[in-house]
């Protein structure tokens, strides 16, 4: 489908204002799945922050160091939060799907292989049961019953935790995965960049693995280094991709060549190109 | 040699040279990043430094200054080496290009080795990953240098790749793995000073 088809698809009559231009881009707009994709992946995100971060407070993760009264003390201050919290994680986790399939379906745009894609997905859609779904459920089982033995609490705390810390390495080659793609492509889907910023969040993923050997101090599973300095440059990236997906659908002319830009970008000052060793470079 | 399309030389001779960013301005969004992260290690670094400096000076004792030093000249001389690979493949010296850039990755593998050396001397005098805070950071710091080196491989291999075949050889590509390279080299150099000079 040419760029000219799909403006010609988008609008036929154009839509209507407010409410009933939300029902004709449902039926005339033919970015509606990629669109429902993007918002999906900005609602989870939403939720992930409030329940995570405000409702259960497990990001940061807790101290790995506490004692097993420490460790029930901690569930019985969080119960509530933790109970509601990750109810409303099982409610929404399929959001996380459409989030992926977007990543996914960004490298299928691009001029390499579709092995790409297709392993970022399977890597990705895996990683959410242990890194996400099990903290959610073995922390839920010791905020149930609060009255089991604290050996066994502080038991479901370590395996929790552990499984999150021990995801990274998944989502380390996933984001190899995205970089290689993105540093590969011709059709400038996403700018090379985001490739890079890749390897830099791949790096900060590797700095997690020592909150295996470390209970405490700036490598244990919340440390300085290990999880503070990790989570802005998760920050950062996670917002970077955001917006530049954003961008991508904007731009998606449903063909299979270089992406168009934006017709209202503004012009850019011609820039000075570095001498090359061959007219046929790159 | 000069295996370096002439198209538009003419054009290069008469006009003033453009001035641009080395390499892809892409590849300078990492750098700043790494430098940023890596200046947030050393702010951690130093406040802890701060805390237990007596245990951080008598820890440093353990380090050996000449092979620190070993390293630091090794990578200086590999980005020299790196800087010479460009100034070739500027000027379509094509197989100087490549052996500076195969200088370049021998002399990164000799601090590869140097550093394991060090790593293996200093666990055999019982100063390991977990011994104390100092070796914590310095195994840390040394590591995740490790780590960009080992990448700096392959963007040598990139580089070498790109210059070995006229149908593919990219002046921006080059540069891109040198300023790559030079950032590893920048890296070690703020470690060495931090882990082996400050007192």
């Amino acid at each position: 489908m040419t760029g000219e088809a799909v403006t010609e698809l988008a609008a036929p009559a154009g839509p209507p204002k407010r409410l009933g231009g939300i029902a004709w881009h449902w039926r005339n707009n033919p970015k509606r799945e990629l669109w429902f994709a993007w918002y999906s992946m900005i609602i989870f995100y939403n939720i992930f922050v409030i329940v995570f971060f405000i409702m259960t407070k497990t990001q940061p993760p807790a101290y790995p160091y506490m004692p097993d009264a420490q460790v029930v003390s901690w569930f019985g201050g969080h119960r509530g939060g933790l109970l509601i919290g990750f109810g409303i994680v099982f409610a929404t986790a399929a959001l996380t799907l459409p989030s992926t399939a977007l990543i996914a379906y960004s490298i299928r745009r691009m001029s390499v292989s579709r092995a790409f894609a297709y392993s970022y997905l399977v890597i990705y859609s895996l990683s959410a049961l242990p890194g996400m779904l099990l903290l959610c459920v073995v922390l839920s089982v010791a905020a149930m019953r609060p009255s089991r033995d604290p050996a066994l609490i502080h038991w479901l705390f370590n395996f929790a935790f552990l499984s999150y810390v021990g995801t990274m390495g998944i989502f380390l080659i996933g984001s190899l995965v995205w970089m290689l793609a993105i540093l590969l492509d011709k059709n400038r889907v996403l700018p090379k960049w985001f490739g890079y910023l890749n390897l830099c969040n791949a790096l900060t993923e590797v700095v997690v693995s020592p909150a295996w050997i470390f209970h405490q101090g700036v490598l244990d599973w919340n440390g300085l280094i290990s999880w503070w300095i990790n989570m802005v440059v998760f920050g950062v990236y996670t917002s970077a991709f955001m917006m530049l997906l954003r961008t991508m659908i904007q731009r998606e002319d449903f063909g299979d060549g270089p992406l168009p830009d934006l017709p209202k970008a503004p012009k850019k000052a011609p820039k000075a190109q570095p001498a090359t060793l061959s007219s046929t470079a790159q | 040699m000069s295996d370096i399309t002439q198209a538009e030389q003419p054009e290069a001779d008469t006009a003033k040279p453009a001035r641009h960013i080395p390499g892809q301005p892409d590849m300078w969004v990492l750098v700043l990043f790494e430098a940023l992260i890596f200046t947030a290690y050393f702010a951690v670094y130093l406040f802890h430094r701060s805390a237990s400096s007596a245990l951080f000076l008598r820890s440093q004792g353990y380090l050996n200054p000449w092979l620190g030093t070993l390293d630091t000249a090794l990578l200086l001389t590999s980005s020299m080496f790196m800087l010479r690979c460009v100034q070739a493949a500027r000027a379509g010296a094509v197989r100087a290009a490549m052996a500076n850039a195969y200088l370049t990755a021998g002399l990164g593998v000799a601090f590869l080795i140097a550093k394991i050396t060090e790593w293996i001397l200093l666990v055999h005098d019982g100063h390991g990953f977990t011994s104390n805070e100092f070796f914590l950071y310095y195994f840390f710091l040394t590591g995740i240098h490790l780590l960009h080196l080992l990448i700096g491989f392959i963007t040598l291999g990139v580089c070498i790749y790109q210059l070995r075949s006229p149908n593919r050889r990219s002046q921006e590509i080059v540069e891109t793995c040198a300023t790559y390279w030079h950032t590893v080299d920048l890296l070690w150099i703020l470690i060495f000073s931090l882990l082996y000079v400050v007192r």
